[in-house]
């Protein structure tokens, strides 16, 4: 088993392998262990760091500058919507909240249609799904919903609105509720625990530390990789050079990271479509005071769900699903609105505090085409999001439901998160008061925890980055094996769709490859 | 120039030439004499309720500041130099004018004056001034509930799991 940390090297290096891929989160992570189950030499790198339980603090001060992009802090353009992302080893699937939902079959539905994409036969992604669900204890959560979960469901059951019981990817889950900071005890089972400690055992390597600039390709080749080790606060350093040579590359940076690794490489880009078409499933959150304590900060962080309004009939409206996050003091102090007393009393009901998001389906609409990856004067992501009217409306109706929703759970008063909002004390109060409501970029508070999209996977060359197994349409030794092959959001929590993806396209690219690398 | 870096140099630029100071130059440079006298303007009104009252708050206060310190090189590269800017801006007298539509400088504003001048920012016609709202926000209040010292006040208590 072997691990390097590129921060301690001291001259330029030079490796090769089989197979790099570059990334170590979701897509990466499955990758690294089905290509060395199969005998490739695989270089897996990662720009985090390699954190293991021990060293998990379940404090945010650490997590959030030593496991996310940006500090956490991670904003689109305008500064309108906050992105979280992972930036470990494991990727975000070492932070995330372990709701596991298969991809809905509206969306493949929609992709097929759209983008000639074709999930039957021997690409019916059900036995993949299977396969990903065992190997990474995909069960449904049988422990009681916390609090702020069972909130939800009871509002649900009240109204006659749709929700279920979530599938979480545990084993020997302490329901802690700290997921977001790094799981503790291993229970979670992220590509951290699981895949990535099964490709390190097969002979993979993993180098941690270490950021990817850029791609070098002629005619329809990738030569090498040239990458830099970043420093103690994960910025890349120009202090020495690393390049890697392979036979094939797996760019899995996650939808921000590997649009931004093929801009920065020039890659040939005929339909336009590299970098574009970023979805964020755009989340807005209200907050409910309830007489009992709630303590959203303990217990697993997502255990119900509510697809009540994710595909509405009328298709003008954007659909929504409804979760609820987990609650500790600074992600909460950081979106709580106003400053002085009103934050501070806001803050005194901390633990009686009830918190529902709207997850908005992007994608599906000409009015909601998405974002798109830029580059600034570093060279660094920036993702340009406008949220358009569509995408507004479909807000404002989410900021509604959830009210409602909350009320009918049993709530006292109820504050949607938005900069000109108030506690309300009763429905029709808060329905009146959020008609109202301007919905523009910074007065209303939009997060995402969701990037997707960027490299999308389309049948023909002109409709995307990718082809439907993950390759490059135009180099032959690039696949991306992520996030951001997705045509559009999901309308489900991505992470097993990301898994069961991948694993398909492994399987097909080991077929490929044993052909395509004969020994010579 | 970027469009930001041209809006806040104008902004400055307009302040300077209307009180007949020429030469000003909106700068990058890290000057934590700067963030320092900023921030110990803002916090105090941004966490007015939070803060102890008692001599404790001063220590509160500067341990705050020093987690932001130790924070700010996890963001982007480009975020830093915005919030550099945007401090070096409020520090400098010169441009209180313009930004806060006060001629006093920022650490001699009364807290009411400090909440306006939030208010402002928040409800400016200006993107930037809005962006300045929010991002000077989120980055002092995560600083400061970032901390076990201040869980208390909350009744929030980290599980023990080791
Ligand atoms: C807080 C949080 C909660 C979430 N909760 C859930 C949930 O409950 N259920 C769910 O389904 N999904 C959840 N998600 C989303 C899910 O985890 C992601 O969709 C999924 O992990 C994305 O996989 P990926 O492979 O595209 O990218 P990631 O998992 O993000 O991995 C990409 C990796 O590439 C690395 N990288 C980027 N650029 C470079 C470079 N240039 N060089 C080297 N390395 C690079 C990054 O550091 C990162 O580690 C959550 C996400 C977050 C952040």
């Amino acid at each position: 088993m072997q691990h390097l940390d590129a921060s301690q090297f001291i001259t330029d290096q030079h490796f090769s392998a089989d197979v790099v891929i570059i990334g170590s989160g979701a897509g990466g992570g499955i990758a690294a262990e089905q290509l060395s189950a199969a005998g490739f030499k695989v270089l897996l790198l990662e720009e985090g760091a390699y954190y293991t339980r021990e060293q998990f603090k379940m404090e945010e001060r650490w997590a959030y500058p030593n496991l996310y992009q940006e500090g956490a802090a991670r904003k689109t353009k305008d500064q309108a919507i906050g992105i979280l992302q992972g930036r470990t080893v494991g990727g975000s699937t070492t932070v995330n909240w372990t709701t596991s939902i298969r991809t809905p079959q509206q969306t493949l539905d929609y992709w097929q249609d759209q983008f000639g994409l074709n999930f039957v036969a021997e690409n019916d992604l059900t036995a993949y799904f299977q396969l990903a669900e065992e190997r990474l204890n995909i069960k449904q959560w049988s422990v009681a919903p916390n609090a702020n979960n069972a909130k939800l469901q009871y509002g649900c059951e009240q109204l006659g609105w749709q929700y279920t019981v979530i599938k979480r990817n545990v084993t020997h889950c302490a329901n802690l509720g700290y997921c977001g900071m790094g799981c503790p005890i291993d229970a979670k089972q992220s590509m951290l625990v699981s895949t990535i400690p099964a490709a390190l055992k097969k002979g993979a390597t993993l180098i941690s530390r270490l950021s990817v600039r850029k791609l070098q390709w002629q005619d329809n080749q990738i030569l090498r990789l040239e990458a830099v080790p970043v420093d103690e606060h994960f910025q890349p350093t120009a202090s020495l050079k690393v390049t890697i040579s392979a036979k094939h590359y797996i760019v899995a940076a996650g939808a921000i990271g590997s649009p931004a690794l093929l801009l920065r490489s020039k890659v040939p880009n005929p339909s336009g479509r590299l970098g574009k078409h970023t979805y964020l499933h755009p989340t807005v959150i209200s907050g409910a005071v309830f007489a009992e304590d709630i303590n959203g900060h303990a217990g697993a962080p997502q255990s119900i769900y509510s697809d009540q309004f994710v595909w509405p009939t009328d298709s003008k409206q954007p659909g929504y699903k409804l979760e609820v996050p987990p609650i500790h003091p600074v992600l909460m102090a950081s979106k709580l609105i106003g400053v002085g007393d009103q934050h501070a009393q806001l803050m005194k009901s901390f633990n009686q505090l009830q918190v529902t998001i709207a997850l908005i389906r992007d994608g599906f609409h000409p009015e909601s085409q998405g974002g798109q990856v830029v580059l600034d004067q570093d060279q660094q992501p920036v993702l340009d999001y406008p949220i358009t009217d569509y995408i507004w409306q479909g807000m404002r109706q989410a900021l509604l439901s959830m009210a409602e929703l909350q009320f009918a759970a049993g709530a006292k008063q109820i504050l949607p998160i938005h900069h000109d909002a108030k506690l309300y004390q009763n429905w029709p109060e808060a329905k009146a008061a959020i008609e109202q409501l301007s919905m523009t970029a910074l007065r209303q508070t939009v997060v995402s925890a969701h990037v997707m999209g960027g490299c999308n996977m389309s049948a023909t060359a002109d409709k995307g980055v990718v082809n439907a197994n993950g390759r490059h349409h135009q180099l032959t030794n690039l696949s991306v094996f992520d996030g951001s092959i997705l045509p559009t959001s999901l309308g489900a929590n991505p992470q097993l769709t990301i898994y069961a993806l991948v694993w398909k396209n492994c399987q097909q690219l080991i077929k490929e490859l044993s052909h395509e690398l004969q020994p010579v | 120039m970027d469009r930001r870096q041209f809006i806040l140099s104008g902004i400055a630029l307009g302040a300077a030439s209307s009180l007949g100071i020429y030469g000003w130059n909106s700068s990058f440079d890290e000057n934590s004499d700067n963030r320092d006298l900023v921030l110990s303007a803002l916090l105090p009104a941004l966490l007015y309720a939070a803060l102890p009252e008692d001599t404790t708050m001063a220590v509160q206060v500067n341990r705050t500041k020093a987690a932001i310190s130790d924070f700010m090189p996890y963001l982007a590269k480009r975020q830093q130099q915005e919030l550099q800017q945007l401090f070096n801006l409020l520090a400098n007298q010169v441009t209180q004018l313009a930004l806060t539509g006060h001629l006093t400088a920022i650490s001699e504003l009364t807290m009411s004056q400090r909440w306006q001048l939030l208010a402002n920012w928040r409800d400016s016609y200006l993107a930037l001034l809005q962006q300045a709202y929010h991002g000077l926000r989120e980055l002092l209040f995560a600083a400061y509930y970032g901390q076990p010292e201040h869980w208390q006040a909350i009744n929030y208590t980290a599980p023990r799991y080791r």
